[in-house]
This record gives structure tokens, C-alpha cells and sequence, in this order.
């Protein structure tokens, strides 16, 4: 199935611009697959004198799938709601697709909302609508936010949910699904408004590793099908062997990113490695 | 004397019966009015801004400070000084509302803020509005954690209505009182007016554990 329209044409020139001034690492220019449909600059958050962000600069490109890893408290899952304004930074500007939403300014509720149409998401807790069927869970947001008729979102949402091989769940309650499943119900759910890129934060720390890697297969296909996703995760084989690019953050910031095999076996940063060195040798 | 007593409330129980109804009718309208009020003034209090927020706790706030008997004596005896003169079973509706609606907003308040805060994550995640979330998602979760104090209000509700005995009202309490006057058999009708209405909060107070669990079994 198809679910990535052709990311050129949705991706606004202001954007591009952006990516070019603020990503100025040569090396990373192989891994890209086009133009950016992420674009973060200098983007900063701190809860009182706790800077959780400090000054970061992300660009991510269409069909590139970018894994974050790092210590937690590191701010990937702060960046990561940053993105779609689940935080609002106090600093910096988040584009995504063609809406830009700059930190320093007012944000008004239409902007986030537009903003926030463009990004799915899915979260550590799944969070379904437990009184909602499977079905409307996926249907509601179609129906409200896009427009699309009971019948159009209803026909979508089936698709969505044979992607995810949960479409004999459609007609029950989300309770009635184990964890993995209410994860693949959770992204079909975000996929069902079109989005242009898929933030995935921590998606599989909440299951035992054998029902995650039923959601990390669906994360697979979905990154296979070109669909440009950041995934915040402790996961580092999908890390190494799905994405295009892994960035590592530690202490509010970037510290270092690249090739996977290459970030993840041979990392050039002190913290990186000591990290690194604590997840795969355990 | 059991013989006396029993054909005594064969003889009041239809009168009661009617008092009776009256008591379910005023509380049935009572809540049926102030809960939607209720609901109304739980969101308000929630909002963000403040214009709208303020005058909302203000009315709140009198409702649930002020007696219900104070209020019902104020609606019935006081409006008419205003030039509005109500008739015992609207002001006693009205008064009952009013004191429902203030008080029922605080427990509908709890259970919609009792609503993960994932669920309004997911929902703005999607690009929903502020409104379609309440719509949908907070208000449906919410109400659904609030049914089981609100069910409890309502049985106090139903016995709240024995106060429009003081407007004469010819409810459940003021009938048995007439009779008792007339009779001198204070004791036995009193006695009876209680076991009616327990008749009514008992099985009501059952029900509420059979909503509870049909309401939260996908939760």
C-alpha cells in the first residue's frame, strides 16, 4: 500500500532555505534522500533553570528515517514533542512541511493545529480513546480535522488497520488488545490524517521486547515504504539497521550523528561511548 | 398496635403516593436541568480565559456555599419582592437546579481533569481542536468517571426535595405532615414517609453499582 505522496511537492521553498543554513555538516548530505520536511533551528525549552534544550538544530529530509538515542533527561523526547508543539519551545523555530511556527512569537491555537495536522505521532502510553471501537479511533480525528465523510474515513481507517493486521480488532475496544496491538492500532491512527512524517517516541519501551518487535516490524515496513519518520528509542538494532541516520543527544543537546553502523559501533564523543558501550553490552 | 399501624398506611399510602411522586418528578427535573448546567459550568471553569473563567467559579462558588434551603426560600419567597412569582413546583425545581448545577460542575470537573493527560496528547497530536476534544474525548472519558458521584448526588437530590415542604409544596413530607396534623400520628406517618423514600434511594444506590460496571468495562 502506498501511503507516502510524492514529498516534493508538499515541502515548501522557505523550507529549503532553512536546511541549508542551518545543517552545515557536509558528511551528512549522503545519507539525505531529499529535500527537508522537518526542518528545527535553534531551538530551546527549560522548565525554570533546567534547560531541557539547548539551542538544537535538526533538518530532516523526506523518506529519511532518523533513530535519536541517548541517556534519558538527554531532551529527545522534549525535541520530539517540540516538533509537532505538544511543548512549545521558547526559542527557535520548528517547520514541518510547509507551516512554520517560530518559538520567539505568539503561537496561536490555528497554527499549532495546522502544524500538528502535518506530524503524526505516537507515544510511549499508546494513549487510544478507550471508549472509542478500534474503528473510530482511527476514523475520528479523519472525520473532524480532514473532513473526510464517515464512509471515506471508515474505508481509509480499514486500510490503515490491515497495514498494521489488526483489522479483525476494528469492531471491539482498544482494552480488548494487548499492548503491541493498541501500539499498531496507535499508528495507524496517526497515519490515517496523512502526515509527513511520523514522530515515534519511545514506541516499544512500554511492551516486553517480544510483543515490540511486532510494533518495530510495522515501523519497519512504514520506514521501508519511504515514509520520513524520527523515532526517539533505546532500540539499537532498529537503530542500526532501519534508519538512515542515528543522532545522539545528551544534556540538551546534539552531540553527535551520522551513519548508523558508523555512530553506533564507532562513536567519535566520549558520552556517546560511554552510552553507546551501555546499551549494546549489557 | 401492628394491626393499627399496617391498615393506618394502607390507608395514608395513596396520598403519600402522590407526595411520592411529586418528590421523584421535582428531582428528576431538578437534575435533568442542572446537570447540563452543571456539565456547561465545569467546561467554563476550565477555560483559559479568564473572562470567562471568573464569573463561572463566582457562580459555582455561591451555589455550593449557600443552603439549598436558603436558596429555595429565596426563589419562592424572595423573587415575587422582584416582581417574579413562581409557582411552588417551578420555584422548587428552579431552586434544586441551581444547587445541583453549582455542585455537580465541582464533581464533573473531577472527572474530566481524572482523564489521562495522554488522551488530550493523542488528540491534539492529531490536529483536533480544543472544542472536538472536549466533544469527544474529554467529555464522554470524564462523565463516565464522574457517573458513579453523581448518581450519589442525585439520591441526596431526591431527599433534598422534603425541603419544599416549606413552601408547601405538596410533596412526600409535607403530605405526611398534613395527615400527621390531623391525626396526631406523627410517629406512624413519619415512619412511613422514611420507608418510601428509602424505597426509593435503596434500589437507586444498587443500580449505580450495575452503571459502574457497565460504563467502566472498556476502561
Amino acid at each position: 500500500m502506498e501511503i507516502v505522496r510524492d514529498p516534493q511537492t508538499r515541502t515548501g521553498s522557505d523550507a529549503v532555505d532553512v536546511r541549508a543554513s542551518a545543517q552545515p555538516t557536509d558528511r551528512l548530505e549522503v545519507s539525505r534522500k531529499g529535500p527537508p520536511v522537518v526542518s528545527l533551528k535553534g531551538l530551546s525549552k527549560h522548565y525554570g533553570e533546567n534547560v531541557v534544550l539547548d539551542k538544537v538544530d535538526l533538518d530532516v529530509s523526506a523518506g529519511e528515517v532518523v533513530a535519536m538515542v541517548g541517556p534519558s533527561g538527554a531532551g529527545k523526547s522534549t525535541l520530539l514533542r517540540c516538533i509537532n508543539l505538544l511543548e512549545v519551545p521558547d526559542a527557535g523555530t520548528v517547520t514541518v512541511g510547509d507551516q512554520c511556527v517560530d518559538a520567539g512569537k505568539e503561537v496561536s491555537a490555528k497554527d499549532a493545529m495546522r502544524l500538528r495536522r502535518t506530524a503524526g505521532m505516537v507515544f510511549q502510553s499508546f494513549n487510544l480513546f478507550p471508549h472509542l471501537t478500534v474503528l473510530r479511533n482511527v476514523s475520528l480525528a479523519q472525520e473532524r480535522v480532514l473532513g473526510r465523510s464517515r464512509a471515506e474515513a471508515d474505508a481509509r481507517s480499514m486500510e490503515l488497520l490491515e497495514r498494521v493486521h489488526l483489522a479483525h480488532k476494528a469492531d471491539t475496544y482498544p482494552a480488548r488488545s494487548s499492548g503491541g496491538q493498541q501500539q499498531r492500532i496507535a499508528i495507524a491512527r496517526a497515519l490515517a490524517m496523512d502526515p509527513q512524517v511520523m514522530l515515534f517516541d519511545e514506541p516499544t519501551s512500554a511492551l516486553d521486547p517480544e510483543v515490540g518487535l511486532e510494533v518495530l516490524a510495522v515501523m519497519r515496513e512504514l520506514a521501508e515504504s519511504g515514509m520520513t519518520m524520527i523515532v526517539v528509542t533505546h532500540e539499537i538494532p532498529f537503530a542500526r539497521d532501519v534508519s538512515d541516520r542515528v543522532v545522539v543527544m545528551a544534556d540538551g543537546g546534539i552531540i553527535e550523528q551520522g551513519e548508523p553502523h558508523q555512530v553506533i559501533n564507532n562513536p567519535q564523543h566520549e558520552r556517546s561511548q560511554r552510552f553507546l558501550r551501555a546499551v549494546t553490552e549489557r | 398496635m401492628n394491626a393499627d399501624l399496617l391498615s393506618n398506611w394502607l390507608e395514608w399510602l395513596p396520598d403519600l403516593g402522590r407526595g411520592l411522586q411529586t418528590s421523584v418528578l421535582l428531582a428528576a427535573v431538578s437534575l435533568a436541568i442542572g446537570i447540563p448546567i452543571g456539565l456547561l459550568l465545569a467546561v467554563l471553569v476550565s477555560s483559559r480565559r479568564a473572562a470567562i473563567r471568573m464569573p463561572s467559579i463566582v457562580l459555582v462558588e455561591i451555589g455550593r456555599g449557600t443552603p439549598a434551603l436558603v436558596v429555595l426560600q429565596l426563589v419562592y419567597f424572595g423573587l415575587p419582592n422582584a416582581g417574579l412569582t413562581l409557582g411552588p413546583f417551578t420555584a422548587a425545581s428552579a431552586a434544586l437546579a441551581l444547587t445541583t448545577a453549582a455542585y455537580t460542575s465541582e464533581i464533573i470537573r473531577g472527572g474530566l481533569e481524572a482523564v489521562p493527560k495522554g488522551e488530550v496528547e493523542a488528540s491534539q497530536a492529531l490536529g483536533m481542536s480544543y472544542r472536538d476534544t472536549m466533544r469527544f474525548v474529554l467529555i464522554p472519558q470524564g462523565m463516565r468517571i464522574a457517573i458513579p458521584a453523581l448518581v450519589g448526588f442525585g439520591i441526596l437530590m431526591f431527599q433534598a426535595t422534603s425541603l419544599a415542604f416549606t413552601i408547601s409544596l405538596q410533596e412526600l413530607l409535607s403530605r405526611a405532615y398534613s395527615i400527621g396534623s390531623s391525626t396526631f400520628l406523627y410517629f406512624q406517618v413519619l415512619l412511613l414517609a422514611g420507608v418510601l423514600y428509602l424505597a426509593i434511594t435503596l434500589p437507586s444506590g444498587w443500580l449505580t453499582g450495575r452503571l459502574e460496571r457497565r460504563l467502566s468495562r472498556h476502561l
